[in-house]
C-alpha cells in the first residue's frame, strides 16, 4: 500500500508540473485543429472521388472520429525515450537512482503524470472540431471502451519508449529508433490510415503487432464498440505487455550493471 | 560497528577511442578501440559512525565516483563495499531509506515547483506519514533558515538558497550517513558558510555521519574531523584535520598595498618575496618558521599601508607537496 502511494505521489507531482504552465499545455494542444481538418478535406476527397458512402464499413462520420483518438493518442505519448537516454548521457540518472524506488516504475509513473492532461487537452479540443465537422461523437460505450483499452496503450508505449531509451546505455543517439518507431505506429498502428482500409492479409500481419494493439484499437472500439473487438483488443495488449514488459526488466538490469555516470 | 567499509574497491570505465579526422573515424566504425581509465584503484578506508569525514581531491580525482559506487548508483569493478551493513550495489534501495545524498552539480528539487512540494514527495518516497512529514519539514526550515523559500518555485531561488533546500530535503527522511558530493560549488562565501552550519549543526543534534567531497580547504576545516586526500583514484594522505593543517597548511600568502611607492630591494628575513610592483608586495612565509606578527610588524613598518589579503596556498599546492611526499618516502624506502 505504502509503495503504491509512492508512485502515486511521484504521477501526481508530474501531473502537476506538467500544469506549470498552461499556455504551453494548450499551444501544443492547438496542433490537433488544424490535422483534423486536413484529415476532413483529404477523406471528403477521397469518399466522393470513390463515390461511396462507406468503405470496408467506415464512413466518413467514423474515420473522422477515429483519427480523432488516434491523433489524441499519438499527439499525448511523453517523450520518455528521450528523456531516458538523457538521464542515462548526462549522468542525472544517478538522481533518479538514489531513492528508494524501482527506477522503472519511477519512469511509469512520470510518463503518466506527463500523459493524462496533454491526452485531455487533444481530446477536447479534437472533439469540438470535428463535432463541427461531421457531427456529435459515438455512443457513451464507445467512449468506455476506448479509455479503457487506452490504459493498455500507455503501458505498452511506456514499454516500447522505455527499451528505446534504454539502449542509449549502448548506442550513442536514440533518436533514429524513435524515428523508426513512430513510422511503425503511423503505418502498422493505424494512425495515418484506419487499419479496416488495409486489404486483408495486411490487417492480418498489421493486427498481430503490438502498434495495432495501441492505435487501431482504441480508435477502432470508439466508433464500433464491439465486446468481441474489446476482448481481442484487451487480450493482444496483455500478451504484448507481458512480452516486451518482460524484456525491458531483464534489459534494465542488465543494462544498469554497465551504467557509467558521466560528468562529475 | 562502522558505517562505511571500504576494500580494495576498483572501478574502470571503458571509452572509445578514435582517431582523428574521417580516416579514424571509419576504422573505429569497424575496429573500435577503447582505453580504459581506472578512476578508482584498490580503495580502502573505513568510516565510523557519526564520524565527518572529508574527501578530497583535484577534479578527476574519483572522489564521484566513490561516492556513487557507496550509494549503489555504479557497479564496482573490483572490491567490496558495505555501507551501514548493505552492499550497496546490490541492496540500493534498501540502503537509500538510510542515507541521504546531494550532488552538488545536480539538482534534486522539482525545477518548476515550489520546493515543498519536492519535500511531501520524498516523504511518501521514503514513507513517512503525513503528520511525521511536516514535522520534520518545519524543523528543517528552521535550521536551514529557508522558512520563506519553501513555497518559491525552485527556478526563482538563488543557488545559495536553493543548495540550502538541496541539503535540507537529503536529510528528510533522517538518514544515518549524509553523502555529499561538492555541496558547497559555485556558492559565495556567505552561502558557503550558511551551509556548513546548518549540516554541522545536523551533524552534532542527529549524530548523523557525514562524507564529503570538495576541493575547498575550506568545507573541509569548517566541517571535517578527519581528512583522506586522494588521487589518481587513490589515498595519497589520511589523517586528521588538524594534523593537515599543523603539517601542510603552515604557509600563508600575503598581498599588501602602500600609499607610496615600495623600494626594490624590499625584504624581510624568513619570507620569500613572490612580486614586487610599484605599489605592491606578494610575499610567502612558513607559519611555523616566521612568527606571523614579525611578518605584520615588518609589513607596516615599511610604509603606510592601504590594503591587506591574507590567504592560504590553494588545496591544489597543499596535494602536490604530500604527493611529493608519498613519493619520497617511496623512494627512500
Amino acid at each position: 500500500m505504502k509503495s503504491f502511494k509512492k508512485y502515486w505521489s511521484i504521477f501526481r507531482i508530474t501531473l502537476i508540473n506538467s500544469l506549470a504552465y498552461p499556455g504551453e499545455l494548450i499551444g501544443r494542444s492547438l496542433l490537433i485543429i488544424p490535422f483534423m481538418w486536413i484529415f476532413y478535406q483529404l477523406w471528403k476527397i477521397t469518399f466522393e472521388a470513390a463515390g461511396t458512402v462507406s468503405i470496408n464499413g467506415m464512413t466518413l462520420y467514423s474515420t473522422m472520429w477515429y483519427l480523432m483518438m488516434a491523433e489524441t493518442i499519438e499527439l499525448s505519448r511523453p517523450a520518455l525515450a528521450r528523456t531516458i537516454s538523457e538521464n542515462v548521457k548526462d549522468g542525472s540518472i544517478a538522481y533518479i537512482l538514489n531513492k528508494p524506488y524501482s527506477f522503472l516504475l519511477y519512469q511509469f509513473s512520470n510518463s503518466m503524470g506527463e500523459t493524462i492532461f496533454r491526452a485531455l487537452t487533444n481530446a477536447l479540443f479534437g472533439s469540438v472540431v470535428v463535432w463541427w465537422l461531421v457531427g456529435p461523437p459515438p455512443a457513451p460505450l464507445g467512449w468506455l471502451f476506448a479509455l479503457i483499452t487506452i490504459f493498455g496503450t500507455w503501458v505498452l508505449n511506456y514499454c516500447i519508449t522505455c527499451l528505446i531509451g534504454l539502449s542509449a546505455f549502448l548506442v550513442e543517439d536514440v533518436s533514429p529508433y524513435m524515428w523508426i518507431y513512430q513510422k511503425l505506429v503511423f503505418i502498422l498502428g493505424g494512425f495515418l490510415i484506419p487499419l479496416s482500409f488495409y486489404p486483408p492479409w495486411l490487417q492480418t500481419i498489421a493486427k498481430a503487432l503490438p502498434f495495432a494493439a495501441m492505435v487501431y484499437g482504441p480508435s477502432q472500439l470508439f466508433v464500433t464498440p464491439s465486446l468481441e473487438l474489446f476482448v481481442n483488443v484487451l487480450l493482444m495488449q496483455f500478451i504484448w505487455i507481458v512480452i516486451l514488459g518482460s524484456t525491458l526488466v531483464f534489459s534494465y538490469n542488465r543494462g544498469v550493471t554497465y551504467l557509467t555516470v558521466n560528468g562529475g | 560497528m562502522p558505517s562505511i567499509e571500504v576494500n580494495h574497491l576498483q572501478k574502470t570505465f571503458q571509452t572509445k577511442r578514435k582517431a582523428a579526422g574521417l580516416r579514424g573515424s571509419v576504422r573505429a566504425l569497424f575496429k573500435p578501440e577503447y582505453n580504459s581509465i581506472e578512476a578508482v584503484r584498490r580503495l580502502s578506508f573505513q568510516m565510523e559512525a557519526g564520524e565527518l569525514l572529508g574527501f578530497i581531491g583535484p577534479n578527476g580525482a574519483g572522489k564521484s565516483t566513490t561516492i556513487k559506487m557507496l550509494t549503489g548508483i555504479l557497479h564496482p569493478s573490483g572490491g567490496d563495499a558495505k555501507v551501514l551493513g548493505f552492499v550497496p550495489w546490490k541492496e540500493r534501495q534498501k540502503l537509500a531509506y538510510h542515507i541521504g545524498t546531494v550532488f552538488g552539480q545536480r539538482p534534486q528539487l522539482w525545477y518548476h515547483l515550489p520546493a515543498i512540494d519536492t519535500f511531501l514527495l520524498f516523504g511518501k518516497i521514503y514513507e513517512m506519514d503525513d503528520r511525521e512529514t511536516k514535522k520534520r519539514i518545519a524543523f528543517l526550515a528552521e535550521a536551514f533558515e529557508m522558512q520563506d523559500l519553501l513555497e518559491t518555485p525552485v527556478r526563482k531561488l538563488s543557488l545559495g538558497q536553493r543548495m540550502r533546500c538541496e541539503v535540507a530535503a537529503s536529510l528528510l527522511h533522517r538518514p544515518k550517513l549524509l553523502l555529499l558530493d561538492e555541496p558547497s560549488i559555485g556558492l559565495d562565501v556567505v552561502a558557503k558558510q550558511h551551509i556548513r552550519d546548518a549540516i554541522r549543526r545536523m551533524a552534532q543534534e542527529e549524530n548523523v555521519g557525514v562524507l564529503l567531497t570538495s576541493h575547498d580547504a575550506g568545507d573541509l576545516e569548517a566541517l571535517c574531523r578527519r581528512v583522506i586526500i586522494i588521487n589518481h583514484g587513490q589515498i595519497v594522505y589520511e589523517d586528521i584535520v588538524s594534523n593537515l593543517k599543523r603539517k601542510f597548511l603552515t604557509q600563508k600568502m600575503v598581498e599588501v598595498r602602500y600609499a607610496e611607492e615600495v623600494s626594490k630591494d624590499f625584504s624581510i628575513n624568513g619570507v620569500e618575496i613572490l612580486k614586487i610592483g610599484h605599489y605592491g608586495v606578494k610575499l610567502r612565509f612558513d607559519t611555523t618558521k616566521t612568527p606571523v606578527d614579525a611578518v605584520m610588524s615588518h609589513l607596516s613598518e615599511a610604509g603606510e599601508l592601504v590594503d591587506i589579503t591574507v590567504s592560504d596556498p590553494p588545496l591544489e599546492d597543499v596535494i602536490a607537496k604530500i604527493y611529493e611526499q608519498a613519493r619520497e618516502t617511496e623512494l627512500s624506502s
